[in-house]
C-alpha cells in the first residue's frame, strides 16, 4: 500500500523535474540567444589613433545605433529623398577610397552591427587643387563639405515615408546580403530579427528622434523655415540647449562653422598671463575636456567609464595632433614675401591669434568685433547652468560650462588656418583673401560644399553650375551661402582691412604657413 | 456489452482500419511534401566538365532570380518577331539576328546558360555572352568561334531592348504565350503550367516592366551596337542612383567589351583592370562583371566562377591562323618594342613594361573621356560596398583620371580599337586621328587581313547596313559614326562618347612612315 502512494508522487516528482529542466534549458536557451544577438559586444581593432578617430564608436550604439543593413540600403529604397547621386556621399561626407563607410561612421556589433557617428563626421575635410584628382582626406579639419543637416532630414523623411516598410527593405536587404544559396550573409534567424524588430523599432526611433530637431526647421509663431545649416556647419548652442535642457524652443538660429579640432594642446589651460583659455566659437566652456564630452553626448554616447576613458584618450590624440602643412608645391610659399608678412601679423594679429596670446581663446566682445551676432543670442547663462547640472546628474565630472551670457565672439589661434575656410564664426567668408576686405567688398553669395582648393585666394574655389541630366540643364550641385539672410551676416572683424594690397598680400604669404 | 467479444473484434478492428488509414494519409502528405520541397527547392544547373564549354554554356548562378523560362526564351521570338532586327522567327536560332552565336544544332547560342531552379528550366546570358566572338576568313566560309575574345556581333542593347519591347506589348500574356510554348514543343507539366500562368509571366513580365524603367539610361546615350556595352551606368541603376540628377558628363558610358583571356599574368602583376584602370583585382572585377549575368551576392554560384576564374588565368588566345609575311615581321619587332612595348608589353606573352597595365592620364592620351568620367568617386564609394558581409567585400574600386594601358595578347581579334570602339582595324589606328574613318561599320565577322580588324569600310555596305559581298545576308550591320553632332539636347543626340580621337602623335606611332606601320602590324599577328 505504501508502495502504492509513492508511485504516482515520485512519477509526478519526476514529470515535475522535467517540465522545470525543460523550461530553465529555454530560459538559459533563449538568455544566451538574446546576449548574442542583442547585446554582445565585439569589440573594434584599429591599426592607428587615425583609424580610429575616423571609424570607431564613442559607445553611442544603443542610443543611436542604426543597424548596419538597414543603413546600408536605405539611400537604395529612398533615392528620391537624396540630394543627388552616390548614396550617403550625395551629403558631401568624406569617404575614403575601398572604406566601408564614410568617415566620421563606426560600425560596431552590438548583438548585431550597429553603425553610429563620432567625431570625424564634423572633423575632417577633403581638398584637392583641380577636380581630376583624388581629394586629400585630412583628420581633425573643419567638415566644410558634410551636409549633417540634411542627412537628418533624409532619415526622417525616410520614416515618415510608406516604403519605410519591411517588405520593401527586407527586399533590398536580400539582394545585399541574403543566404539561400549557401554564400553567407545574413542568416534566416538575423533576417527575421531585421524584419520584425530592427526595422519597425529603427522607424520608429527616428520618428521620437525628429521630434527633438523640430527647432532646426521652423521659427516659433510664423512657422516660417529656417535658414538651414549648410555643409560644413551645424547650431551648435542650440543643439546643446535642446539636448541638455528642457528650454522652450525660441527663435535664435546659430549658425556654427565646424572647427578645426587639431592642436587643441595649444587651447588648453591658462595663457602666458595665467589667464584661463575659453573654446567654442562664443567662448561657451573652458576646457578641452569639456568640448569632447559634451560634443560626444550630443552624439548620443552614454556616459560609462570606457566612455570617459576614449575621451581622455581622444583629448590626448588630438591635444598633439599637428595642423596641417601647407600641401601644394606647385604653388610654393614664398619665404622672403611670408618673413615680410609675419611683422605685419606680429603687428596686428598676434595679441589675439598668436597662442596663449593676450587675447587669444578669449572672447572678443561684439560692439569691437562686430560679426553678426545672431550666434551669441542662441545660448545664455540660464542654458549653460542646466546643462551644467544635467550633465553632473549623468554622474560626469568634467569643468562646468562658463556661466555667463555671450557676450561676443572667441579670437582663435591660427593653427592650419588655410584649411579652415569659409571663415569666421558663421563661416560667411570664402576665403582668407576676402577677409582682408572690407566687408561691403566681401562676396554676398558664395557656394559652400567645394573641395577644390583655391592656393591664391586661400579658401575653396566657387564651383561652376554643371551640365545635369539627359538634357544638360545647368545646375548648382552646392550649397548658396547668402550673406543677407538672418545670421549668415559677413561684416565685422575689420582687423587687417585697411592694409595696402601689397601688406595683405605678404600677410596672406605667411598666413600659409601656420 | 463490454464483455461481448465479436463486439470487442469490432471496435479493434475498426480501431486498425483507422490507424491503417491515418498512417497511409500520414505517409501520403509526407511524401508529397517532400516532392514539392524537393521540387521547388531544385537548383540544378547544367554543369559542362570542360571549363571552355562551361565558359559558353555553363552558369553562374544569374539564372537563380534573373532567369528567363526557358521556353519563354523560345518562345518569345515567335509571337513577337517584329521587335528583333531580323523581324522574322528563326527556330532553333532565334536570336540570331540579335548577334548571338549559335553552334552546331545546339538549342542556345553562345553566352546562354540554363539551370533547373524550383523546378523551372532558366536560362540567362553568362560570360561568353560578351567574351566570345567569330571570324569567317572571307564571306561564305565557316565561322570560327573563340572563347575569350571581344564578342564582335552580339548587341546587348538590341536584346535588351527586345525583351523589353516584349514585355511592354499587351499580347504578353498567358493566354497568348502558353499555347504557342505548347506548339513548339513546350512540356509543362499541370504545376508548371499553373505557375507559369499565374506567377511566372505575370511576375516576368513586371519585372522586365521595371528593368526597363530602370534601364531608361540607354535611351540618353547613343546606341551601343555589336560588341559593345555601358559598364558603370547599369550598376548605378541597380544601386537606385536618382538618374535624372546624374552630371551630363557621366551618362555616356559606351565601351569595347574586352578579352578575357591570359588573366593569371595581369593578375600576378597588379595591372588597373577595366578601361579606366578602377580595379586591381581580378577576383572583384569578375564578380562584378558577374552582375551582368544577374549574379548576386545571394544567387552567384561561387564554385562555377572558380572554375571558370581558373580557367581564365591561363587561357591562351589562339594563334593567327592566316598569312603572315615573316620578313615584316621581323622589321616590325625592333619598331614595336621602341615603339609601343613600355606601354603594352614586350610581346603578346610577356607583359614586362615600365608602363603596363597602368593608367595614362586623359591629358596625354587625349581618347575619348566619356567612358572615364561615367565612373565617378562617388560611385567608387558604393562600389566599395558590394558583398558587404562577407570576406570578399569589394575595396580595390577607384577613381582614376585617365585610360589603362592593355597587353595585347591576341589583339588581332580585339577589334575595333580603343576603349569606345571607335576606330576598326589597327592599321587605321596607327594613323593619325584625322585619318581614321569617321564611318564604319561594325558586326561584320569577315576579317580583314591586311589592316588587321573586321571588314568595316562604309564601301563595302550597302547604306542600311547590308554586306555587298553577301547580298544573301540579311543582316543589317551596325553604322558607327565618330563624330559628334552638335546642337542636341541629349548625348544621344549629339552622338557623344564615340569620338576616335586620341592615343596619337609620336609617342603612339602615328607619325611614323606607312612602311613602318605595316611592319608593326605584321608584327602584331604574332600576338
Amino acid at each position: 500500500m505504501p508502495n502504492d502512494n509513492k508511485t504516482p508522487l515520485s512519477k509526478r516528482w519526476r514529470w515535475f523535474l522535467i517540465a522545470a529542466s525543460v523550461v530553465a534549458a529555454l530560459l538559459i536557451g533563449g538568455g544566451i540567444f538574446t546576449w548574442n544577438k542583442f547585446f554582445r559586444e565585439e569589440p573594434q581593432v584599429f591599426a592607428t589613433p587615425e583609424a580610429q578617430f575616423k571609424y570607431g564608436s564613442l559607445g553611442a550604439e544603443g542610443d543611436r545605433g542604426i543597424p548596419y543593413f538597414l543603413w546600408l540600403v536605405l539611400p537604395r529604397v529612398f533615392p528620391d529623398l537624396l540630394p543627388g547621386p552616390g548614396g550617403y556621399k550625395s551629403f558631401g561626407l568624406v569617404w575614403e577610397q575601398g572604406e566601408e563607410l564614410p568617415v566620421g561612421f563606426s560600425k560596431k556589433v552590438v548583438g548585431f552591427a550597429r553603425v553610429t557617428n563620432n567625431c570625424a563626421i564634423c572633423h575632417t575635410a577633403t581638398y584637392r587643387l583641380r577636380e581630376d584628382e583624388l581629394p586629400h582626406t585630412v583628420v581633425a579639419a573643419p567638415a566644410h563639405s558634410n551636409n549633417l543637416q540634411e542627412m537628418l532630414r533624409f532619415l526622417f523623411k525616410a520614416a515618415h515615408d510608406p516604403r519605410f516598410n519591411s517588405d520593401t527593405i527586407m527586399n533590398e536587404i536580400r539582394l545585399v546580403s541574403g543566404n539561400q544559396y549557401g554564400n553567407g550573409g545574413l542568416t534566416f534567424i538575423d533576417r527575421q530579427i531585421y524584419r520584425y524588430l530592427l526595422i519597425p523599432l529603427t522607424r520608429r526611433a527616428l520618428l521620437e528622434q525628429e521630434k527633438t530637431f523640430t527647432w532646426m526647421e521652423r521659427y516659433v509663431g510664423d512657422k516660417k523655415p529656417k535658414p538651414p545649416w549648410g555643409p560644413g556647419r551645424d547650431d551648435a548652442m542650440n543643439l546643446t540647449k535642446y539636448f541638455m535642457t528642457s528650454m522652450k524652443e525660441d527663435n535664435t538660429v546659430g549658425p556654427t562653422d565646424f572647427p578645426s579640432i587639431w592642436n587643441l594642446g595649444i587651447r588648453s589651460g591658462k595663457d602666458k598671463a595665467g589667464k584661463q583659455m575659453l573654446l567654442n566659437w562664443t567662448g561657451d566652456t573652458p576646457a578641452v575636456r569639456s568640448v569632447l564630452i559634451d560634443s560626444a553626448l550630443g552624439l548620443g554616447a552614454p556616459p560609462r567609464p570606457w566612455f570617459l576613458q576614449r575621451m581622455a584618450d581622444l583629448d590626448a590624440y588630438l591635444s598633439n595632433l599637428p595642423p596641417p602643412a601647407w600641401p601644394f608645391t606647385e604653388h610654393p610659399i614664398n619665404a622672403p614675401l611670408a618673413d615680410e608678412g609675419k611683422k605685419i601679423y606680429l603687428r596686428d594679429c598676434a595679441s589675439c591669434h598668436e597662442p596663449r596670446g593676450e587675447y587669444t581663446n578669449k572672447v572678443i566682445p561684439l560692439k569691437e568685433i562686430d560679426t553678426d551676432p545672431e550666434r551669441t543670442y542662441s545660448w545664455s547663462k540660464a542654458a549653460a547652468e542646466e546643462a551644467n547640472r544635467r550633465v553632473k546628474e549623468m554622474g560626469i565630472d568634467r569643468p562646468p560650462m562658463t556661466e555667463l551670457d555671450p557676450y561676443g565672439y572667441l579670437s582663435p589661434p591660427l593653427d592650419g588656418i588655410w584649411l579652415r575656410a569659409p571663415y569666421l564664426h558663421n563661416g560667411s567668408v570664402p576665403t582668407l583673401r576676402d577677409l582682408l576686405n572690407p566687408p561691403e567688398q566681401r562676396p554676398v553669395t558664395f557656394h559652400r560644399g567645394y573641395d577644390v582648393f583655391d592656393p591664391v585666394k586661400v579658401g575653396f574655389k566657387e564651383p561652376e553650375p554643371r551640365p545635369t541630366g539627359p538634357n544638360g540643364e545647368l545646375k548648382d550641385r552646392f550649397f548658396l551661402h547668402d550673406t543677407r539672410v538672418q545670421a549668415e551676416g559677413n561684416k565685422g572683424h575689420l582687423w587687417g582691412t585697411k592694409l595696402s594690397d601689397d601688406d595683405k598680400n605678404k600677410l596672406l604669404e605667411y598666413l600659409k604657413t601656420l | 456489452m463490454a464483455d461481448d467479444p465479436e463486439l470487442t473484434g469490432l471496435v479493434k478492428r475498426a480501431a486498425w482500419r483507422w490507424r491503417v488509414v491515418l498512417l497511409v494519409a500520414v505517409a501520403v502528405v509526407t511524401l508529397v511534401s517532400l516532392y514539392f520541397i524537393a521540387r521547388f527547392t531544385r537548383d540544378a544547373a547544367v554543369v559542362y566538365a570542360d571549363p571552355e564549354e562551361h565558359f559558353k554554356y555553363g552558369s553562374l548562378g544569374g539564372e537563380r532570380e534573373s532567369g528567363i523560362p526557358y521556353w519563354i526564351w523560345k518562345v518569345l521570338p515567335k509571337v513577337f518577331p517584329e521587335y528583333l532586327p531580323g523581324k522574322k522567327y528563326e527556330p532553333g536560332k532565334e536570336y540570331a539576328s540579335l548577334g548571338f552565336l549559335y553552334e552546331g544544332d545546339k538549342d542556345l547560342p553562345v553566352g546562354v546558360s540554363r539551370r533547373n531552379t524550383q523546378g523551372i528550366d532558366r536560362v540567362f546570358v553568362n560570360c561568353a555572352a560578351c567574351h566570345a566572338g567569330s571570324v569567317r576568313e572571307a564571306p561564305g566560309k565557316t565561322r570560327v568561334i573563340y572563347a575569350g575574345m571581344p564578342s564582335n556581333t552580339v548587341d546587348l542593347e538590341g536584346f535588351q531592348k527586345f525583351i523589353f519591347a516584349c514585355a511592354g506589348d499587351p499580347r504578353f500574356t498567358a493566354d497568348r504565350l502558353l499555347p504557342e510554348i505548347e506548339a513548339i514543343g513546350g512540356d509543362y507539366d499541370p504545376i508548371n503550367t499553373f505557375l507559369m500562368r499565374f506567377y511566372a509571366i505575370p511576375f516576368m513580365r513586371e519585372r522586365l516592366l521595371m528593368l526597363k524603367d530602370r534601364f531608361r539610361f540607354i535611351e540618353w546615350e547613343p546606341d551601343q551596337g555589336p560588341g559593345r556595352t555601358d559598364t558603370f551606368n547599369p550598376a548605378k541603376t541597380l544601386i537606385s542612383y536618382p538618374l535624372e540628377k546624374l552630371e551630363t558628363r557621366e551618362i555616356v558610358g559606351l565601351c569595347d567589351l574586352p578579352s578575357v583571356w591570359l588573366q593569371g599574368p595581369r593578375r600576378d602583376r597588379n595591372m588597373q583592370l577595366h578601361w579606366d584602370g578602377n580595379q586591381p583585382k581580378m577576383e572583384e572585377r569578375n564578380k562584378n562583371a558577374s552582375f551582368g549575368t544577374g549574379a548576386f551576392p545571394p544567387t552567384i554560384d561561387l564554385k562555377q566562377l572558380q572554375r571558370i576564374e581558373d580557367w581564365l588565368t591561363s587561357k591562351e588566345p589562339p594563334k593567327y591562323p592566316f598569312q603572315k609575311n615573316e620578313e615584316l615581321v621581323a622589321k616590325g619587332k625592333p619598331l614595336y618594342e621602341q615603339h609601343c612595348a613600355s606601354c603594352h608589353g614586350l610581346n603578346g606573352r610577356d607583359f614586362s613594361g615600365a608602363h603596363v597595365g597602368k593608367v595614362t592620364p586623359i591629358e596625354d592620351i587625349k581618347t575619348d573621356r566619356h567612358r572615364l568620367d561615367s565612373f565617378t568617386y562617388e560611385l567608387a564609394s558604393t562600389l566599395n560596398t558590394i558583398y558587404t558581409g562577407y570576406p570578399w567585400r569589394f575595396r580595390h574600386f577607384h577613381k582614376t583620371f585617365g585610360y589603362a594601358n592593355s597587353p595585347l595578347d591576341g589583339v588581332w581579334l580585339r577589334a575595333p580599337y580603343l576603349h569606345n570602339g571607335s576606330v576598326p582595324t589597327l592599321r587605321d589606328l596607327l594613323n593619325p586621328a584625322s585619318q581614321r574613318p569617321k564611318v564604319f561599320y561594325r558586326g561584320y565577322d569577315v576579317f580583314d587581313q591586311e589592316k588587321l580588324g573586321f571588314v568595316s569600310e562604309e564601301a563595302k555596305f550597302t547604306g542600311d547596313g547590308r554586306s555587298i559581298a553577301e547580298p544573301n545576308d540579311p543582316h543589317h550591320y551596325f553604322k558607327f559614326e565618330t563624330e559628334e553632332k552638335p546642337g542636341g539636347s541629349t548625348p544621344r543626340d549629339c552622338n557623344e562618347g564615340n569620338s576616335n580621337a586620341g592615343h596619337e602623335g609620336n609617342a603612339y606611332g602615328t607619325e611614323l612612315s606607312d612602311a613602318q606601320k605595316e611592319a608593326i602590324v605584321e608584327y602584331l599577328k604574332t600576338f
